[in-house]
């Protein structure tokens, strides 16, 4: 009902702006009209002297409607929007109430919820967004900053190349079968990660370790190696020139001591970074010791999820709303 | 031994691989000597001037140390034992001084 006196209201005070005459049926326009006529001409004959044409006059009074003076003798009543002779007069206004009005609890539950999942809708977007705004400046514009093309030879002495980092995500880690600690800790924490992965999420991540001392590691020795930690960990080994040239691509530090006597036992300094590839082998994050397995599964799990294929991506560059990218 | 015995002498390379239980022999050879170095409060044990009073309460360890551990990590262990207790003694200053702690971890 509050609904219903509020249109009203409202309607009465919009009048002379709502007399459109071409939206109203025939009887009330002549009606109008002959008000109208009657009006408008009191009032040229105070404003402007100059007569004019009905239609003309018309439009005027449309602007400029309510600084017309009306006696109050002849003010007129409210006009309703309800055609004259009509039975069914309120009806409209009815049906109106019975939908959900403002001040009802109702309202206030759909406005909260609605509220709510938009909050959070668009947040997890956001979120989505900012990551893949991240990945896209990893990547770097023309030539990748990190990674390239390779050929290697994986544990089984089969030919690995970065063809295969194609259609799934990979996980490279450079070390040497030789570390004291560093990377036996780092590998548990990785095959403990690819776990968490598989079970939890049910995500399939390409492990490959890279040797940084391909003199001491052939692929036997990185066979028996790797296997300790993770049956799927591909262990990557070749000419030292080639070592040199990945790890170079890879922005990967190592050393072997100078002018070493053959035999003899040496460490190697290497970087301590896990390199995430995305499905078109691109680099997309690098991952430090500061995170564990779970909160490595987690970080990799968000990059999976907000993974848009290259292809995708250069469309949407072109499209319209590429300044949202 | 048998990392000890590719460091010594090449040829006998194939049995030496880097297997898990090699390294946990040598881990628990490293926290035994390094326990002996906190008992006689040795913080630098490649310092020449602690040479006598490691050789004189620690040797036991010492010998189980480089005989378990190839010599390149039983040099490395040594240094990182300096910079790990180094490490320690900066964080429990800032633990100590409630100073705010950086987002990451150094090192």
């Amino acid at each position: 009902m509050l609904a219903n006196r509020v249109s009203k209201r409202l309607l009465v005070g919009l009048q002379p702006v709502f007399k459109t005459p071409h939206v109203l049926p025939s009887s009330y326009l002549s009606a109008q009209n002959a008000r109208k006529f009657s009006i408008s001409s009191k009032c040229y004959q105070e404003q402007s002297p100059e007569p004019s044409d009905g239609e003309s006059s018309a439009s005027k009074k449309k602007d400029e409607g309510s600084r017309y003076y009306v006696p109050s003798s002849q003010k007129r009543k409210p006009l309703s929007r309800v055609t004259i002779g009509s039975s069914t007069d309120n009806a409209r206004f009815r049906r109106a109430s019975d939908t959900i009005e403002f001040s009802s609890w109702k309202a206030g539950i759909l406005f909260v919820t609605l509220g709510t999942g938009l909050y959070f809708f668009f947040r997890y977007q956001k979120e989505k967004m900012d990551l893949q705004r991240n990945e896209e400046s990893n990547r770097g514009y023309g030539k990748p900053l990190i990674g390239g093309p390779f050929n290697l030879i994986d544990q089984d002495g089969n030919p690995f190349s970065s063809d295969n980092l194609l259609n799934k995500f990979s996980l490279v880690y450079f070390g040497f079968t030789h570390c004291p600690d560093i990377c036996p800790d780092e590998l548990d924490k990785m095959s403990a990660c690819l776990d968490i992965l598989k079970s939890k999420y049910n995500i399939d991540i390409q492990p490959i370790f890279i040797t940084c001392d391909p003199a001491r590691d052939s692929p036997e020795i990185l066979k028996e190696y790797l296997y300790e930690f993770h049956k799927d960990i591909i262990g990557l080994t070749g000419p030292y020139e080639d070592i040199k040239n990945i790890c170079k691509a890879y922005r990967v530090y190592f050393s072997t001591p100078p002018d070493l006597k053959p035999g003899q036992d040496y460490l190697v300094d290497h970087s301590i970074y896990f390199y995430l590839m995305d499905k078109d082998g691109e680099f997309i994050d690098a991952l430090g010791r500061n995170y564990t397995e779970e909160t490595m599964a987690e970080h990799i799990k968000n990059h999976v999820d907000a993974f848009v294929s290259k292809e995708i991506r250069e469309k949407r560059k072109q499209g319209w709303f590429s300044f949202l990218y | 031994m048998g990392i000890l015995a590719w460091s010594s002498k090449p040829e006998e390379n194939k049995d030496s691989l880097p297997l898990r239980s090699n390294r946990k022999i040598c881990w628990e050879s490293r926290d035994g000597f390094n326990k002996c170095l906190d008992k006689i409060e040795v913080i630098n044990p490649l310092d020449p001037a602690n040479k006598k009073i490691i050789e004189k309460n620690c040797s036991a360890e010492d010998k189980r140390f480089q005989q378990d551990c190839a010599t390149s990590w039983v040099k490395y262990f040594k240094e990182k034992r300096i910079v790990d207790i180094k490490k320690a003694k900066i964080q429990k200053e800032i633990d100590e001084n409630r100073a705010t702690q950086l987002p990451f971890t150094i090192g």
